[in-house]
């Protein structure tokens, strides 16, 4: 496996000022154990300090940095070079800023925009029992948390309502929806029908066409549909 | 452009939390529960509250249940001035690690969703430092969500602001505090998006911005880790304290110094040199793998500088290994899953058949805005400033001294958030209404902002991050000699001049991530400085600053150093005495809080 790769990267750019959009090619010497944001660093560092794009922690924990690389929606921190020549079996990328959220500039879009879909489901304990007889923490069996463990691990980084058929229209977005299943499933949780009625409201999870897209894309492979599928099945 | 730059709007509120992570949104959180109706503005770099770097911590949240049959408070305490190397403040330990399993519980019943024992109990883990019995044997005292709990923890603070109506901005930066004669009013904030200025004025300012690591090469810091509060202050004329105490993390994984929590050692995970020899056997006979972090990154370098470490050819870095093969599959799949996920991802290794290759990471600042048991910051050792609150990593009351033991800063976090959203509903009962911005308010970010915007220079930015990080990394590491100190304050008066002088991409405002990075570089540099200056004044060794030409600790250095730099370079020195409270309350065990030898 050679140690450097010559790539290609067409990016998508905007212009707030101007409103002008384009797409510029980049060719960049990287070597394949470099990151997306590492390449796009380089390209600052070397090329272009205009190219804007977004990262936080970088190792796959924030989700800021969600972009589309040839169709796919990804975490641009993840995806390391030689892994992306293989995954792709191409040395050409056509790079997208993620569709969720209005562009700010080139690939940086505001997904403060986004996160209103994740208000809007209320994450937090609506109305939380009360405190357990035994005083201290509630008492939750292993057994329980497992159900819905898996899907604390969302970061939010949109991919899974990028690649949502949906979440375009009127869906609220597969990751908001299921911060709202976790709590129906979360024994702390008393406050059911508020809950229920953004469960099947208007832009409920039977906008939900299981495409099942959600799962395929997710970067901290959660099965997200599964937790829609419980959501539909509607046993709380 | 300079002089076009104006304050496009003007806000007002009760509090201003400058930074949305663990620490600002536990304020927020308590003070929003307390007090309903309560205007709250909370800043954050990042999109939302939820991408904070609170959100990267891994292992656990320290706190000692009052009714636990083996583990005792006090242990904890002892654990903590002992980590510390006898520079932390006593009042703070003892208030911080009596609030501890409170806030604990405060976050289990708001809705975090940590591990649990066969009993249905939140799960606790060992971790380095924290013992039994004054140092006899592990505690497991570490209270965790898998390998994220800071996530668990940011989560539940972000949801519960979010459940009282706190207002976050997004992406933007506190670039100047605002002052009516000595209160603080506010600050001005600078937005990304859209490129504009607003002054925000409040009755109380938390300043709460995280750590600022980002000087380092190798660092588990988050891109936006610049030290931006910390300059703040110091463009204020306040002071900052004990920043020469920069904490490296023994295991950074090698290639982009991504974190391995120490939980993998709680776990039972063992570091060994190139002959697989477990070395800290040699170095702390009793604590081994689970001593504190400054001994185990010292320990890591001497086997480097012995020819005891490995390369790694993909990463051109030395290293050395961690064992994690042994543990059961269990471990891997549950407690510590996202950790072994990292290293498959990043690394290219399965921690299950290989073993891991790690270095030390720059990973904490143990320094930061002073201030007192209450969070309330101070501008020499006996005066506060009215308004001013801070706590997080960018301040220090001080819990770590100079060095901290794992898990410690979540729990500081939490439990100082919530003292400060004590003190701020106390402060809000007869606050003033803030009136209008003061009449210079934004002159020194236009300033600064004009001369980026300006600059037709030739400088290179990447040139000049390169060589910061190198410099830090080489002079201002783990271990330091007058030497390279004084090397290092030569070389930062250079990079800074050339900062000055970058040319810029765009004179856009709106989004311009050139001139946001042109800001943070130059506030790295900023602190830099001042760390620099702290590691030559301290002419000794303790915690995580190691001076090789005086490799002792020395009762002479028994304080935190002040330092106050208003404008680049111009240097002053104060020093605030060591709070010893429990050693002289004279309660039991007293004599261990004392200036005690220091072994693992």
């Amino acid at each position: 496996m050679p140690d450097t790769y010559n790539i290609t990267l067409e990016i998508s750019r905007y212009d707030p000022e101007s409103h002008l959009s384009w797409v510029q090619t980049y060719q960049v010497e990287a070597g394949g154990i470099l990151r997306f944001v590492d390449v796009f660093r380089k390209i600052n560092d070397e090329q272009d300090p205009t190219l804007a794009w977004a990262s936080s922690c970088e190792h796959a924990q924030c989700g800021s940095c969600g972009i589309m690389v040839n169709g796919k929606p990804l975490l641009a921190c993840e995806l390391l070079v030689r892994e992306a020549v293989d995954q792709f079996n191409t040395h050409t990328f056509r790079i997208k800023p993620i569709t969720i959220a209005p562009v700010l500039r080139d690939l940086v879009v505001d997904l403060e925009k986004a996160y209103d879909r994740v208000h809007a489901a209320k994450p937090y304990l609506m109305k939380p029992a009360p405190a357990p007889p035994e005083g201290d923490e509630y008492r939750i069996s292993p057994e329980t948390l497992e159900t819905y463990v898996e899907a604390t691990q969302c970061i939010n980084c949109f991919c899974c309502a990028t690649a949502c058929i949906s979440s375009h229209h009127h869906f609220l977005g597969p990751n908001a929806m299921m911060s709202n299943i976790v709590r129906l499933m979360d024994p702390r949780e008393t406050e059911k029908k508020e809950r229920m009625d953004l469960l099947y409201g208007e832009s409920g999870v039977y906008r939900c066409h299981t495409a099942r897209a959600c799962s395929f894309v997710c970067p901290k492979e959660i099965d997200i549909s599964h937790f829609l599928a419980l959501g539909k099945e509607g046993k709380f | 452009m300079g002089e076009n730059l104006t304050i496009d709007s003007t806000v007002t509120c009760d509090v201003l939390v400058i930074g949305a992570g663990g620490a600002g949104l536990r304020a927020a959180a308590y003070i929003g529960e307390q007090r309903p109706g309560t205007k709250i503005i909370a800043l954050t770099k990042v999109v939302s509250p939820q991408k904070s770097h609170t959100t990267t911590a891994q292992g656990g949240m320290a706190a000692v249940d009052p009714k636990d049959p083996i583990d005792k408070p006090i242990f904890h305490m002892f654990d903590t001035w002992k980590g510390s190397d006898c520079s932390a403040d006593q009042n703070v330990i003892k208030k911080v690690c009596e609030l501890g399993w409170e806030e604990m519980v405060w976050l289990e019943r708001h809705g975090m969703h940590f591990s649990r024992t066969e009993e249905k109990r939140i799960a606790k883990r060992p971790f380095g430092g924290h013992m039994l019995n004054f140092g006899e044997t592990k505690a497991f005292r570490a209270c965790y969500e898998a390998s994220r709990t800071g996530k668990g923890i940011m989560d539940t603070v972000w949801n519960e602001s979010l459940k009282h109506g706190v207002t976050f901005i997004g992406q933007c930066v506190a670039t100047e505090l605002l002052f009516k004669e000595d209160t603080c009013v506010g600050a001005i904030i600078f937005r990304f998006p859209d490129g504009t200025f607003s002054a925000i004025l409040a009755k109380t300012t938390i300043v709460a911005t995280g750590g600022n690591a980002k000087m380092y090469l190798v660092t588990s810091n988050c891109r936006g880790n610049t030290g931006d509060g910390l300059a703040l202050t110091l463009d204020a004329g306040l002071p900052v304290m004990d920043l020469e105490a920069v904490q490296f993390h023994p295991t950074g994984m090698v290639g982009p110094g991504i974190l391995a929590s120490e939980a993998l050692r709680g776990e039972g995970a063992i570091l060994r040199n190139k002959d697989e020899e477990p070395f800290m056997e040699r170095y702390a006979p009793t604590a081994k793998d689970l001593a504190p972090r400054d001994l185990i990154s010292r320990a890591i370098i001497t086997e480097f500088r012995e020819g005891r470490g490995l390369f790694h050819e993909g990463h051109k870095a030395h290293h050395v290994w961690l064992d994690l093969r042994h543990l059961p599959k269990e471990v891997h799949e549950k407690k510590i899953q996202e950790v072994s996920s990292f290293f498959k991802r990043f690394v290219g290794v399965d921690p299950e058949k290989d073993l891991c290759p790690v270095t030390p990471t720059a990973h904490y600042q143990m320094g930061g805005i002073p201030t007192n048991e209450f969070g309330e910051v101070q501008k020499d050792p006996q005066t506060i400033v009215p308004g001013l609150f801070a706590c997080g990593e960018v301040a220090t009351a001080s819990l770590h001294g100079l060095n901290r033991l794992g898990t410690n800063s979540l729990l500081e976090l939490i439990t100082m958030g919530r003292v400060i959203g004590d003190k701020v509903v106390e402060h809000l009962k007869d606050a003033p209404e803030p009136e209008g911005p003061p009449s210079d308010a934004g002159h020194i970010v236009f300033n600064q902002f004009s001369t980026y915007l300006a600059s037709q220079g030739t400088e290179s930015f990447a040139k000049i991050r390169d060589t910061l990080q190198n410099l830090m990394m080489e002079k201002v590491g783990i271990f330091r000699t007058e030497k390279h100190l004084l090397e290092a304050i030569e070389k930062l008066k250079e990079l800074r001049e050339k900062a000055q002088h970058i040319p810029i991409g765009t004179t856009s405002l709106k989004a311009n991530q050139n001139l946001w990075q042109i800001w943070e570089l130059n506030n790295l540099i900023t602190v830099s400085m001042v760390i620099a200056h702290g590691a030559l004044a301290r002419k000794e060794s303790r915690g995580a600053h190691f001076r090789e030409d005086y490799p002792e600790r020395s009762a002479e250095f028994d304080y935190h150093t002040f330092v106050y730099m208003p404008e680049f370079d111009k240097i002053t020195f104060g020093k605030r005495p060591i709070d010893m409270s429990i050693f002289e309350a004279k309660g039991e065990h007293f004599e261990l809080f004392d200036y005690i030898e220091r072994k693992y």
